[in-house]
């Protein structure tokens, strides 16, 4: 096992050196879906923490219980039961929120980085430890999500949060918001963060 | 516990205790989704009838559900028309408004929709596409005026305004509503659509 | 709408990797050899067929009558893993040749979202039976199409001189956003 890292490194890992969308490459379905707005891009990144940060607490706790071979199962039926609350909830308080995710908020259930934390890390730490790396892998896709939605949601209409942010000289870049501008975007993000990353290396070493 | 044994016992307890809490949740919150599916309805209902007090749904298929509008005195003003069909991208779910008769529109609203944004999305748009749909005549099927012009005296009775560079988008609306409309005739000379007998009796 | 435009749409218009971004994970990882992104694809569109047959009933025969919706998530995944476990142990069993050549994608398929998009869209859209199993084909046929372009594409983008830090993921994004422009136009060819 890697020695054990500070409190502090396991929170900041999840932002940028193991940050789930720019150097994993996970969750990638909803981070292409629904940053088509900032809200969306918000409402998914605290959809996706909650349900992230309360499977970890539950997998981490009775971790010691779970056989070996039936661990992949009980973990799918513990997300899949947070992420119907999140659900439910969102379309009893948020309902244009709700419906602006459509089909996106119960496909959590599904966003390999959950899953991926849970069998990677909750199955194997405490408690404490395992609700630091939640807590930091969500702050990096909220991040991440908010990074991409607020590019596409300003260029695409001109607006951010809902308010206009460009001038009226501006027309907005409608390819932003539709499907194509979600793949190029996230693409040039991409190798913006390899980019950066080669960089920074090269002068550490 | 044999290894199989303990198994079953961890699915079974984490499937109860994850079903029960769902069960609850679920209880908890289906009024208030309920509540908030019908007040779309309802919101909906007064903006393409405005002079509606109370509504109820009088008929339901398939492919539409009306619903009958009375102002205060109970007296009907129209029946409110919620539909949906396939749009330029995806689905479009639309609610209009027709008068006792069923040969005046009153208005039009669009509730889903996945179109273009900046384009085909302007079928939302109160300035431009929905702007003259009150009064057009429903008793032929409706036409799409373009180029748009910019006041109503200048469309045909039965015409509406098309939206510049989403012309389909236009279209594939008032194919959804005359399709509707053709259907709400039909329900209506079959009788379905007259609740005053049955306040009679 | 009919059969043939709930088909026709499944595989062009909105198709699942270039408009509802369902199943970006295999699109991306198993789209670098023509060969593979066809077997990959037929994994998906034989494992999308049954679920749409299968989430259809459970939810028909089961949740709906028993007003039992807010199980929905929890057993269309339970269905999907069980599913895929059970097509795998048939496949090993029966047609060797056909599991050495789909196998390693079938335990992939589990936590590919396409599959759980798929039930829950159909379920969304509210699709009779026939038309359930006929938008589970036609996902997996659009699915397929737009895995195996993606997989012609990049064969050649190897030989291409692409920006280093653009190599690998980058670049099969921005292609992807291309290729969805390009399916851009089928939009509002469906009557």
């Amino acid at each position: 096992m890697p020695p054990k890292k500070s409190i502090g490194a396991e929170y900041l890992k999840g932002l940028w050196d193991e940050n789930p969308v720019f150097r994993q490459l996970l969750g990638m379905c909803p981070t292409l879906a629904v940053t088509n707005a900032v809200i969306n891009g918000i409402a998914m990144g605290l959809a996706t923490a909650f349900v992230l940060i309360l499977s970890s607490l539950v997998v981490s706790s009775i971790k010691k219980l779970i056989p070996n071979q039936v661990r992949i199962a009980t973990f799918i039926v513990i997300i899949a039961s947070f992420v119907t609350i999140a659900d439910r909830f969102l379309a009893a308080f948020f309902p244009p929120i709700s419906k602006a995710l459509g089909p996106y908020v119960p496909l959590i259930v599904v966003n390999c980085i959950i899953l991926g934390r849970q069998e990677a890390f909750s199955s194997k730490n405490s408690v404490g430890r395992s609700l630091i790396d939640a807590f930091g892998m969500s702050t990096g896709f909220i991040l991440a999500l908010l990074i991409l939605s607020s590019i596409r949601e300003i260029l695409g209409s001109g607006t951010f949060l809902g308010f206009q942010v460009m001038g009226s000289w501006f027309k907005p870049w409608v390819i932003m918001v539709l499907p194509a501008g979600a793949f190029i975007t996230l693409g040039v993000l991409l190798g913006i963060a390899i980019l950066i990353e080669s960089k920074t290396k090269t002068r550490s070493t | 516990m044999s290894l199989s044994a303990r198994m079953i016992v961890v699915l079974t307890v984490v499937g109860l205790i994850s079903g029960s809490l769902l069960a609850v949740v679920g209880l908890l919150t289906k009024e208030r989704i309920e509540m908030n599916r019908q007040q779309e309805i309802q919101t909906a209902i007064n903006e393409v009838i405005p002079s509606t007090k109370t509504s109820h749904k009088i008929y339901e298929d398939e492919t539409l559900t009306v619903y009958e509008s009375l102002d205060e005195n109970k007296n009907n003003v129209g029946f409110a028309v919620y539909t949906s069909g396939t749009g330029f991208q995806d689905i479009i779910t639309l609610m209009y408004g027709v008068d006792p008769s069923v040969s005046k529109i009153k208005n039009l609203t669009i509730l889903d929709q996945k179109e273009t944004p900046g384009l085909g999305a302007k079928i939302t748009d109160e300035k431009s596409f929905l702007r003259f749909w009150e009064g057009r005549n429903c008793e032929k099927p409706l036409s799409l005026r373009k180029p748009a012009v910019d006041s109503p005296e200048k469309l045909d009775p039965s015409e509406v305004n098309a939206i510049t560079g989403a012309t389909i988008s236009s279209e594939k609306v008032l194919e959804i509503v005359n399709l509707s409309l053709q259907r709400l005739k039909q329900i209506k000379q079959g009788g379905k659509l007259s609740s005053e007998e049955k306040n009679a009796t | 709408m009919d059969i043939l435009t709930v088909f026709v749409a499944a595989i062009l218009v909105n198709n699942f990797v270039l408009y509802y971004f369902l199943g970006i994970c295999p699109f991306l990882g198993v789209s670098k050899k023509i060969d593979s992104a066809f077997s990959m694809g037929m994994a998906v569109t034989f494992v999308m067929t049954l679920t749409a047959v299968a989430s259809w009933m459970i939810n028909h025969w089961i949740l709906i009558p028993f007003g039992l919706d807010y199980l929905q998530i929890v057993s269309f995944i339970l269905v999907i893993a069980s599913l895929v476990q059970l097509v795998e142990m048939f496949i090993r069993k029966m047609s060797p040749p056909l599991y050495q050549a789909l196998g390693i994608y079938l335990p992939l398929i589990t936590t590919n979202c396409a599959i759980m998009g798929l039930a829950l869209l159909a379920a969304l859209k509210n699709y009779n039976f026939i038309k359930t199993v006929v938008f589970g084909v036609g996902s997996g046929l659009g699915f397929t199409l737009a895995i195996v372009l993606m997989a012609g594409i990049r064969e050649q983008l190897d030989l291409a001189d692409v920006p280093k830090p653009l190599k690998g993921a980058g670049i099969a994004l921005i292609v992807a956003g291309i290729m969805a422009l390009a399916f851009s136009g089928f939009s509002g060819m469906i009557k």
